[in-house]
C-alpha cells in the first residue's frame, strides 16, 4: 500500500517553493499583458491573460489544500478535512477550471465567429461551468472526482485546440503543445492533494521542474514582448 | 486582392494619419485617408474618443481638428510589440 502523507519539511519546503514560483510567474505574466491589454482591449489578450490570473489563484488554492492536508494527518482530526479541507479543494475547481476555458478561448474566439451578444455571455457560461465543477469537488469531497472532472473538460479543450491545429497547419503546433503540457502538468499536480502518494517524491520533483520550465517558456515570450 | 484589416490595424492607421499631420487634421481628411465607410470611421472615432487616444479640439474660427493623446502616442510606439505578442500566442 503507498505510503500515507506525512509532514516532512524537505516535502513541504519543495512545495511551498514550487507554488511561489509558479505563482510568481503566472501573476507576472498577468500583470506583464495589462498594458497591452489597457491600450487594445483585445478579447484574446483578456482570456489569455486571464488564464494565469486564474491559475495563479488555483496553484494558491492547491498549496492551502496540501498544508490542511498535512495538518489533517499529522494532528490525526479527520472531521478537520470535511470542514475546512474542502473550500480549498472547491477554489481549485474554480479558478482551475475558468483557467483552462480562458486559455482554450482566447485562442479559439476569432474562429468561433460567436455572435457579439452570445460572445458578451462567455464569461457567465465558464463560471456555470466552473462551479459545476466545483460543485462536484465540494459534494463528492474527493481530490479524485475532481482530477476526473478536470481530465475530462482538458480532454474536451484539447480536441477542440487540435481540430483548430488541424485546419490551419501554416500555424506552428509548438504553442499548442506548450499549453497541453501546461494543462497535463496542472492534472499531474492535482494527484498530489491525494490521500496516498500515487508519485514518488523524487518523481514529483522532476514533474515540477519540467513544469515551471513549461510556464517559464510562456513567461520568456510574453516578456519578449512587453 | 487586398486583405480586410483588422480592428487594431484600422486604429493605428487613423492614428498613424493624424500624427503625420503634425498631430492637427480635420474629420474630412481623415476620413478620406483612412479609407473606410464614414459609418465605419464614425465608430471608429467614437471608440478613439471614448478611450483617450485622440481628443477633439475647436479652434477660435470653430473648426474642428483631431489630434493624439498621450494614450494615442503610447499605442502607436506600442503597436508593433502588440502585434508581434497576438501572433506570438495566436490570440
Amino acid at each position: 500500500m503507498p505510503p500515507f502523507h506525512i509532514i516532512d519539511p524537505t516535502r513541504l519546503a519543495v512545495e511551498l517553493a514550487y507554488t511561489l514560483i509558479v505563482v510568481f510567474l503566472c501573476f507576472t505574466i498577468y500583470y506583464k499583458t495589462r498594458e497591452i491589454f489597457d491600450l487594445t482591449k483585445h478579447k484574446g489578450i483578456k482570456y489569455f491573460r486571464m488564464t494565469f490570473l486564474f491559475f495563479g489563484l488555483a496553484y494558491i488554492s492547491r498549496f492551502i489544500f496540501f498544508l490542511f492536508l498535512l495538518m489533517v494527518i499529522t494532528l490525526d482530526v479527520f472531521y478537520m478535512r470535511h470542514i475546512f479541507g474542502i473550500f480549498p479543494l472547491v477554489f481549485i475547481g474554480y479558478f482551475s477550471t475558468i483557467g483552462i476555458l480562458s486559455l482554450t478561448y482566447s485562442i479559439l474566439w476569432k474562429k468561433l465567429h460567436i455572435n457579439h451578444t452570445f460572445s458578451k455571455h462567455i464569461f457567465l457560461i465558464f463560471n456555470i461551468i466552473a462551479v459545476l465543477i466545483s460543485g462536484i469537488a465540494f459534494f463528492s469531497r474527493s481530490p479524485f472526482i475532481l482530477i476526473l472532472a478536470q481530465v475530462l473538460l482538458l480532454i474536451f479543450t484539447s480536441i477542440i485546440i487540435a481540430c483548430y491545429i488541424l485546419s490551419n497547419w501554416r500555424k506552428t503546433p509548438r504553442l499548442y503543445m506548450l499549453y497541453i503540457l501546461f494543462f497535463l502538468f496542472w492534472i499531474v499536480n492535482l494527484f498530489v492533494l491525494g490521500p496516498r502518494r500515487f508519485l514518488s517524491f523524487e518523481i514529483q520533483i522532476v514533474f515540477q521542474i519540467i513544469s515551471i520550465a513549461v510556464i517559464g517558456i510562456i513567461y520568456y515570450k510574453v516578456a519578449k514582448w512587453t | 486582392m487586398k486583405r480586410k484589416r483588422d480592428r487594431l490595424e484600422v486604429i493605428y492607421d487613423i492614428l498613424k494619419i493624424i500624427r503625420h499631420y503634425n498631430n492637427s487634421i480635420k474629420p474630412t481628411p481623415l476620413l478620406r485617408y483612412s479609407n473606410l465607410s464614414s459609418q465605419s470611421f464614425s465608430e471608429y472615432l467614437s471608440e478613439l474618443l471614448e478611450k483617450g487616444f485622440i481628443k477633439e479640439i475647436i479652434d477660435e474660427k470653430g473648426r474642428k481638428f483631431f489630434t493624439l493623446t498621450d494614450k494615442g502616442f503610447e499605442y502607436l510606439e506600442k503597436y508593433k510589440l502588440i502585434i508581434g505578442f497576438i501572433d506570438e500566442f495566436e490570440l
